[in-house]
């Protein structure tokens, strides 16, 4: 279990947690079940670090200041959508007993045999709800859509069970699909006039009246 | 060209584009796709424009998304036309746009075709853009 240190965050105001941000630490804060809610800052890199090797729902062993550590997943974050920066970021302390709903990624392998033919491969769904315990929770769901031809659909329930793991999605939900190619007369649209202007609500009933 | 079907009002103010987008900063359908690093309006034109030079780059392999619509009309008066008399008339719809905006998505082609399908459309826009894909959080980096 991969270790991050953290330090106790007292003071919220803004101008401290954008200092904080500027010493290069990412605000962030600890809650669970057991305990208690905790504000705190730690190394943004380190996390991705872990996250990177470990994968989106790796459980961390939290050291905040000199008491015990916590374990803990990443539950929620904030990202900076120009600078692609961590902004905040929310720790779930688990219980390791207790099952969790964690989201894991979908990992479509292979090509389909549809793609040959102009088929479009498409997937929907890019991650699956799944209740587990925290030492059970896969790292991500494999999908060989190799044998899909155009038409063909792959759907929860074609998904091979665990017993370490139970998916939380509605049975027909589609996760990936070869659509037929699109014709050429899809693509362009039909000149429309440029000065043409949309109706307007209300005016009907104003020359009823 | 992209228009609303209905409006409640021919003619708009013209409004402010400050700050960040307020949604549509993720990817939300496809792999890849555009996003806007600076306000602006973006005209039907334009994005019918960006539209085709993606599906003819692409030979109508994959899907398109188009993450933005132009529901704002905007006014001008004719040309050598003195000022005041009332406001002009609409000229075009366009898209207000602010920084981290998701222009476009695309799925179903190979990373290298996603990006040139999407320079091209870049070049139809009046902004700096930037390629990004769907990345989980601890990935590599997602720019382009």
């Amino acid at each position: 279990m991969a270790t991050l240190k953290a330090v106790k965050r007292e003071d919220h105001r803004l101008s401290v947690t954008n200092k904080i941000r500027k010493d290069g630490l990412i605000p962030g804060v600890v809650y669970g079940k057991k305990t208690e809610n905790q504000s705190i800052a730690i190394d943004g890199l380190e996390l991705l670090k872990i996250l990177r090797e470990e994968g989106r729902n790796a459980i961390i062993s939290l050291q905040i200041g000199e008491d015990k550590p916590l374990e803990v997943m990443l539950h929620d974050h904030q990202m900076d959508a120009i600078r692609n920066e961590l902004v905040h970021v929310d720790l779930f302390a688990v219980d390791m007993d207790e099952e969790i709903d964690v989201e894991v990624a979908i990992v479509i392998d292979g090509e389909p045999v549809g793609s040959k033919d102009g088929g479009i491969l498409q997937q929907p769904v890019f991650e699956l709800a799944v209740r587990a315990k925290p030492n059970n929770i896969p790292d991500e769901i494999k999908i060989d859509v190799s044998s899909l031809q155009i038409g063909d659909v792959i759907t929860v329930a074609d998904l091979e069970t665990s017993t370490d793991y139970t998916i939380f999605e509605d049975e027909d939900t589609t996760i990936a699909t070869v659509l037929p190619p699109e014709s050429e007369e899809e693509e362009e649209t039909e000149a429309v006039d440029a000065s043409a202007e949309p109706e307007l609500i209300g005016a009907e009933d104003k020359e009823e009246e | 060209m992209l228009m609303p079907k209905r409006v409640k009002y021919r003619k708009q103010h013209r409004g402010r584009m400050k700050g960040q987008a307020k949604g549509g900063k993720t990817i939300a359908f496809g792999e890849y796709g555009l996003q806007a690093l600076e306000p602006t309006w973006i005209t039907a034109r334009q994005i019918e424009a960006a539209r085709i030079a993606m599906t003819r780059s692409m030979k109508r392999g994959g899907k398109v998304w188009v993450k933005i619509f132009p529901n704002k009309p905007y006014t001008a008066k004719p040309l050598e036309v003195r000022m005041g008399s009332g406001k002009g008339a609409p000229e075009a719809w366009v898209a207000v746009v602010k920084p981290g905006k998701i222009l476009f998505e695309i799925a179903g082609v190979d990373e290298e075709v996603a990006r040139e399908a999407l320079r091209l459309a870049s070049h139809k826009l009046p902004i700096r853009t930037k390629f990004v894909k769907r990345e989980e959080i601890g990935g590599e980096s997602n720019e382009g």
